[in-house]
């Protein structure tokens, strides 16, 4: 029985600046697993955080059909109801709580008193486990006791009991082991024999071939072609779909000649914090030099900026291995020590880890470097004033006031605030992560041209990023992580945008 | 006006409660305005002086976004200590050493490391330190209060400095602050940043309105007491840490993303070391200030003290998850809570009344506070 039961149609979103979304129609059918592939940024989630209800139905274009029945979702909830359901990447589920009580929260058996009927909530947990052929989880264990993937079966499993007709699950594998993989797709395979339609959204093409009937590309916010049968595509045609773009002038080049060896790791291994045993950085080692930038590629969660982490001293979980910086091997056990050796890590999320909100721009300019405007004690106002001045002209900030709070600023800009505190320790290396995500276009090249005055001042760039095309556009050198370990160096002229995606969907795995 | 307006909410409402308790007290009272005497007011101030000097410490506490219940406790262990010193013989700076150091510095170290090393919540760890000064107060004290009879040391809480002596420090505080502010405009032309003539003038304004005030309370009485002088001083050191050195800094950005904060190169565990060691060490002295103006230290001293410099701290406009607020505004705040206390008394409304009182303003001021940041953003 395979009948059409979702389509969107028309669906476009806009974000300030930036569409993310332009025009996507495809439809879904029961029984199914559709795979949706593309790039960090190509509209993905955005897509499904619509058909979720996340988006209310006035923030973007288009129409949602379940069922032929025109939806408009006020709320996650009403999406429920119309039996959608999704599974994200980050579990939603009360730790504490156990099984049987996470797939009946707000919703449990009571009587007419408002007591709660236990015996019917376990009862009914051990039916619906049973028919997933879980039977080896308890419905009494605490969620937290379980590993991530038994935390998704949980997910699934509540996800069907709210019946569900469209299981969405965004990238579910990027926690999970093999096995735990393995057994994902047994119940994904089970799914389909109840003619869920399933929506598995992933960038790793081995797996997507594995498990998905259909296969849909976006790219840019724009679907790539039709939805095609994944047994009719092969692995390389999918990823020049999903990279294969023109190059504008949106990535300007230098030509700085390269210079010594600045920094080198040897060896370094970083354990995951909370489980034991598992590293995220397996004895990675790399050589950095003057003038380069050199760019880590990989995907989300293949250990890249706890690599950058590591090195800045910024992780709690032991670290092992050497770090030398111009030939002399140096300790850095925490960010003041890589400030004080000359190392500046523009962090990933610059909202949560970046800046200081709701202080002023001047204050989170001056934070990292507050020697260079106060003698032993004492801040020199006038003096942190004009330095910061300096650097908002400089960096094209546009304010009007420098004790204005950082909030006020656009996203571009709040950025190039980020950049300019590190700029005022006056580093020699400069890691960045994902320095331009979530930017738009004019502050991105105004960000690459920076890095090259920088390479030009005798810096060394690192960067890393998800963005395969300026990745490959700004580098002068990538280095390709997966799943904790460097598997591929490559130059400038052998970098290619299907190269470094089968490096990091470990589909090569020799060095 | 507005942003004016907004910006000194916490100092109007301070002038509204002045002039609301004038009225009361006259209309209570008869025609003598008792609450405005120079006596009740210079009364006033010595009433805050621990309170206040504990506000100092604890908006940096709360700053980093923290709490310090111990301090009440502390305070009390403090005194009890210094008065047992000084029963043993020892001269009155050992005795100030030795109860600054080991009640204050000490405690406040002790408090510090758990909370920077194992990131135990502050409430948890204050809440355990204010109970045992507690106890341990009343375990060096016998359980009852201890005489202080030395002259040098009482003089610290009960003397005034000379009318004379105080006519001078007032003048020279008047030409000092003039000078201040015409040599930041001199140093802001240097760099080229605009200087408002109006907000120059306003300055110079407030600052001899606030001169003359306090040459009505203090020469109108007895002159300035030395425990004022004290007092001042803290506020000073306190607005000038946070405001212009590095540490200040430091804190501010702490409270406002502690991450972010680590990440650019903050030493969180020594800044929580020394907040938290400052907030005891300044408890300490309020002990001490206590037992001398009291001449004599119970074990109960300063009990809910702490929940009295916290609502100062927090009327004052600090905001309990860190990253914003002023000692300015704590001091105010120090002064609302203690003319309502003063006021209310004089007024002859009982204490149960009182209590209730207070309650309802720490209400109305954090409601105020959170409904004025919603709007700005």
């Amino acid at each position: 029985m395979s009948k059409t039961i979702l389509k969107m149609k028309d669906i476009t979103k806009d974000f300030p600046g930036v569409r993310s979304l332009d025009n996507v129609s495809f439809s879904a059918v029961s029984g199914e697993v559709l795979a949706l592939v593309g790039e960090n940024g190509a509209g993905k989630s955005t897509l499904m955080k619509i058909l979720s209800g996340a988006w209310p139905h006035n923030s973007f274009s288009g129409e949602i059909l379940i069922k032929d029945t025109l939806h408009s979702f006020t709320s996650t909830k009403d999406a429920e109801q119309a039996g959608v359901a999704i599974i994200y990447q980050e579990l939603n589920l009360i730790p504490e709580l156990s099984i049987a009580e996470n797939i009946f929260l707000d919703r449990e058996f009571t009587t007419i008193a408002g007591k709660i009927n236990w015996n019917k909530v376990y009862s009914e947990t051990k039916i619906l486990l049973k028919e997933l052929h879980l039977d080896y989880l308890d419905p009494e264990e605490k969620v937290k006791e379980l590993s991530i993937g038994k935390q998704q079966m949980v997910e699934i499993a509540k996800a069907l009991s709210l019946n569900a007709h469209i299981l969405v699950l965004d990238e579910p594998t990027s926690a999970l082991t093999e096995t735990e993989t393995e057994d994902l797709f047994k119940i994904i395979k089970k799914l389909k024999t109840h003619n869920v339609c399933m929506i598995y959204i992933s960038h790793k093409i081995d797996e997507i071939k594995k498990i998905a009937d259909k296969i849909m590309v976006l790219r840019d916010g724009k679907l790539i072609g039709k939805t095609v049968k994944a047994s009719s595509i092969t692995t390389n045609k999918i990823i020049s779909k999903m990279v294969g773009r023109d190059i504008k002038e949106m990535f300007p080049r230098h030509k700085i000649k390269r210079g010594g060896k600045t920094l080198e790791v040897k060896n370094l291994s970083i354990d995951h914090p909370v489980l034991k045993g598992k590293k995220r950085v397996k004895n990675v080692s790399f050589k950095a030099y003057k003038g380069e930038i050199l760019g880590i590629a990989g995907l989300m969660g293949s250990g890249r900026s706890e690599l950058a982490c590591g090195i800045f001293g910024a992780l709690d979980g032991d670290t092992t291995g050497k770090v030398f910086l111009n030939g002399k091997k140096i300790k850095i056990d925490s960010p003041q020590a890589a400030i004080e050796n000359g190392i500046a890590l523009l962090t990933e999320d610059r909202k949560t880890l970046g800046l200081i909100m709701g202080q002023s721009i001047i204050h989170n300019t001056t934070i990292s470097s507050l020697e260079t405007v106060s003698g032993r004690w004492i801040i020199d106002k006038l003096k942190e004033n004009d330095i910061a001045s300096t650097l908002i002209k400089k960096l094209k900030i546009k304010t009007s006031r420098l004790d204005d709070p950082i909030d006020s600023l656009s996203g571009g800009n709040q950025q190039k605030v980020v950049i300019g505190k590190w700029l005022n320790t006056n580093p020699d290396i400069f890691i960045m992560d994902e320095p331009t995500r979530g930017i738009d276009v004019g502050a991105k090249v105004e960000i690459y041209k920076l890095m090259h005055t920088l390479l030009k001042n005798g810096v060394t760039v690192i960067m890393i990023s998800s963005d395969l095309q300026e990745i490959m556009e700004i580098s002068d050198r990538i280095l390709v992580m997966h799943e904790g370990r460097i598997v591929a160096d490559l130059s400038k002229k052998q970098a290619t945008a299907k190269k470094i995606m089968h490096y990091a969907t470990g589909m090569e795995k020799t060095k | 006006m507005k942003r004016f307006l907004k910006n000194n909410a916490t100092l109007i409402a301070l002038f509204a409660l002045i002039i609301i308790m004038a009225i009361l007290s006259q209309l209570k009272l008869g025609t003598y305005t008792v609450f405005l005497q120079s006596a009740n007011l210079s009364n006033i101030i010595l009433q805050v002086i621990e309170i206040g000097i504990m506000a100092v410490g604890m908006t940096m506490v709360i700053l980093i976004a923290g709490i310090d219940l111990s301090v009440g406790s502390i305070m009390a262990l403090s005194a009890v200590v210094s008065a047992l010193l000084l029963k043993a013989g020892f001269g009155v700076v050992l005795t100030l050493l030795f109860t600054l150091s080991g009640v204050g510095i000490l405690l406040g170290l002790w408090n510090g490391f758990w909370i920077s090393k194992y990131k135990i919540p502050p409430f948890i760890i204050t809440l355990g330190m204010m109970t045992i000064a507690r106890g341990l107060a009343h375990f060096i004290s016998n359980k009852t209060a201890i005489g202080v009879s030395n002259k040098t040391f009482n003089a610290i809480g009960g003397n005034y400095i000379g009318r004379g002596l105080s006519i001078t420090i007032l003048v020279l505080a008047f030409f000092a602050i003039i000078y201040l502010i015409l040599n930041e405009n001199k140093q802001k032309k240097k760099y080229k940043i605009d200087t408002n003539r109006y907000n120059t003038i306003g300055k110079i304004a407030a600052l001899t309105a606030g001169i003359s005030v306090a040459f009505y309370i203090f020469l109108g009485h007895e002159g300035i007491p030395i425990s004022v002088v004290i007092f001042v001083t803290i506020i000073l050191s306190g607005i000038f840490l946070l405001h212009h050195t590095k540490f200040g800094r430091r804190l501010y950005a702490i409270g406002g993303n502690e991450e972010a904060a680590r990440l650019s190169g903050i030493n969180i565990f020594k800044s929580k070391m020394i907040v938290f060691t400052i907030m005891t060490t300044l408890a300490a002295l309020a002990g001490i200030i206590s037992a001398s103006r009291l001449g004599s230290a119970s074990p109960n001293f300063g009990s809910l003290f702490e929940l009295d410099a916290i609502a100062a701290v927090v009327i004052g406009g600090t905001s309990l998850t860190g990253g914003i607020g002023t000692i300015k505004g704590s001091i105010i705040g120090t002064f609302i809570i203690g003319i309502l206390n003063n006021g209310l008394s004089l007024l002859g409304v009982s204490t149960e009344y009182q209590w209730m009182i207070k309650g309802l303003i720490i209400i109305m001021a954090v409601w105020f506070d959170v409904v004025n940041k919603r709007k700005k953003i």
